[in-house]
């Protein structure tokens, strides 16, 4: 088996192991949906929003209800490894550990876009606007990837805090406030109906924050784990 | 650079000027240490001595200050072909509490890119005695089932370089005869064992070499044969007898 090909397939066994562990516990999805869908509710019946309103605060509220469900995906993510220490037994495996960073991005980001899948239509029927357009499933797709694989990284350097459930949060939001701008202005621009690409300022920086994210963890993920 | 080193004796660890802190606090200075191939070394020390720290830093999980490391035929410098050679087995289970044996051997063995991962998982739950209970979830086992099994899964990929820290811990008398019998069989010339314990003495039969570990170093390393030679390790091991 040729380097990269090996490299692949450690990506691939590491995202199989986290929706195997996610099929068998369940832990992870349900808790994300519930929360995902509490935040529309909470804030559909505080703050009785007027139709004219709507499209401006629905792109912000869709991005604060996958902001937070993803949050706390990343932290079931860590935690997942702490038990047993698990995360020592990929340490010990035989591949380049970047491979463990893409493997674990990739779960995330299948898990949070598969929130995102639930949201969208409830987020419709609650605010009485369309939200399955295909421009707003790019810019969450982009969106999502870089906050998840930023996410993932950070998550990588609280694992072996005492605080981790508290430091992830603490450091994810204010180093994904680029990525949640972009994200807000490119899902605002859509529901209003302005064409994708005079957005598309709003969707390079998604991209170059993915690139960014992803070379950062290509880079610094085995020094994050190492003690 | 990427190549194994080019030697008869490749089946070796061993560890060169090694020195870690944690906190500023000294844990190894400057140790030396060779287990050669066919060595069953029993390492010992008092709580806190750097056993696991030491094993740890062997098994490629912490980053040494200072100092080099070999372990079958590789540096740590190596990465993915270094920790292909080495079997480690820690204080935890490493397992995945949701997924069953054959799940989280499996997840094991496609990591290492073992070619025949289906039968060597079955063969290795079997051999450790688990086979009636290889599709419940880990979670269920017992203190001393997820030892077994975690001692099947540092042995799954046939690692030329073993390290042990307190195998022991949690195994009923039964299971303790099993890896007796299992360390006896693994004693070869092309595999090097390094095992930490904190209480030796059942391991003395069955080992070649005994390290002791005191204040960062290794203050003694003598074969079992000419234990007697130093009357304070002697001592040492009676005491924690």
């Amino acid at each position: 088996m040729n380097g990269l090909r090996r490299y692949l397939s450690a990506v691939w066994q590491v995202f199989r192991k986290d929706i195997q562990v996610e099929v068998r516990g369940r832990q992870g999805l349900p808790v994300m949906l519930v929360f995902a869908l509490l935040v529309v509710f909470l804030f559909n019946f505080a703050l009785q929003l007027s139709p004219g309103l709507q499209a401006g605060l629905t792109a912000g509220l869709l991005w604060v209800s996958l902001a937070f469900a993803s949050t706390l995906g990343l932290n079931r993510s860590v935690s997942l490894e702490g038990e047993n220490n698990a995360l020592d037994g990929l340490l010990l495996a035989p591949v380049d550990r970047s491979a463990i960073f893409f493997g674990k991005t990739l779960s995330n980001l299948v898990f949070t876009l598969l929130v995102a899948l639930v949201l969208l239509p409830v987020f419709s029927l609650f605010y009485d606007l369309n939200l399955l357009r295909p421009g707003l499933f790019l810019v969450v797709l982009l969106g999502q990837g870089a906050y998840t694989s930023l996410g993932t990284l950070l998550a990588a350097l609280s694992i072996q805090t005492r605080t981790r459930d508290v430091l992830l949060p603490v450091l994810l939001y204010p180093l994904a406030l680029p990525v949640l701008i972009a994200a807000v202005e490119a899902s605002r621009g859509i529901l209003a109906g302005t064409p994708l690409g005079d957005l598309r300022s709003w969707l390079f920086l998604l991209a170059a924050c993915n690139v960014l994210f992803l070379a950062a963890g290509l880079m610094f993920f085995e020094t994050i784990l190492e003690e | 650079m990427k190549n194994k080193i080019d030697s008869p004796a490749s089946a070796r660890i061993e560890v060169r000027g090694l020195s870690k802190r944690y906190h500023y606090q000294p844990v190894l200075d400057g140790l030396d240490l060779t287990v050669n191939g066919g060595e069953l070394c029993v390492l010992v020390g008092a709580n806190g001595a750097g056993k696991t720290t030491l094993l740890r830093i062997v098994a490629s999980l912490v980053r040494p200050d200072a100092g080099e490391v070999f372990a079958g035929g590789y540096t740590l410098a190596h990465g993915g072909p270094y920790r292909r050679q080495i079997g480690y087995l820690g204080h935890q289970s490493l397992f995945y509490s949701d997924l069953n044996a054959v799940e989280n051997l499996t997840h094991y063995a496609r990591l290492y890119h073992l070619a025949d991962s289906a039968d060597r998982v079955t063969q290795s739950i079997q051999l450790v005695g688990l086979s009636a209970h290889r599709t419940k979830p880990v979670r269920t086992y017992s203190r001393g089932m997820q030892q077994r099994l975690a001692i099947a899964r540092s042995l799954l990929h046939d690692p030329e370089v073993l390290l042990l820290d307190e195998p022991y811990t949690g195994l009923d008398p039964e299971a303790a005869r099993f890896l007796d019998e299992r360390l006896r069989q693994l004693r070869a010339p092309n595999r090097a064992i390094l095992i930490a314990a904190h209480r030796p003495q059942g391991l003395l039969s069955i080992a070649s070499h005994v390290a002791w570990l005191r204040e960062g170093r290794i203050a003694q390393h003598l074969p079992v044969t000419r234990l007697g030679e130093d009357p304070a390790l002697s001592a040492y091991l009676k005491e924690t007898a």
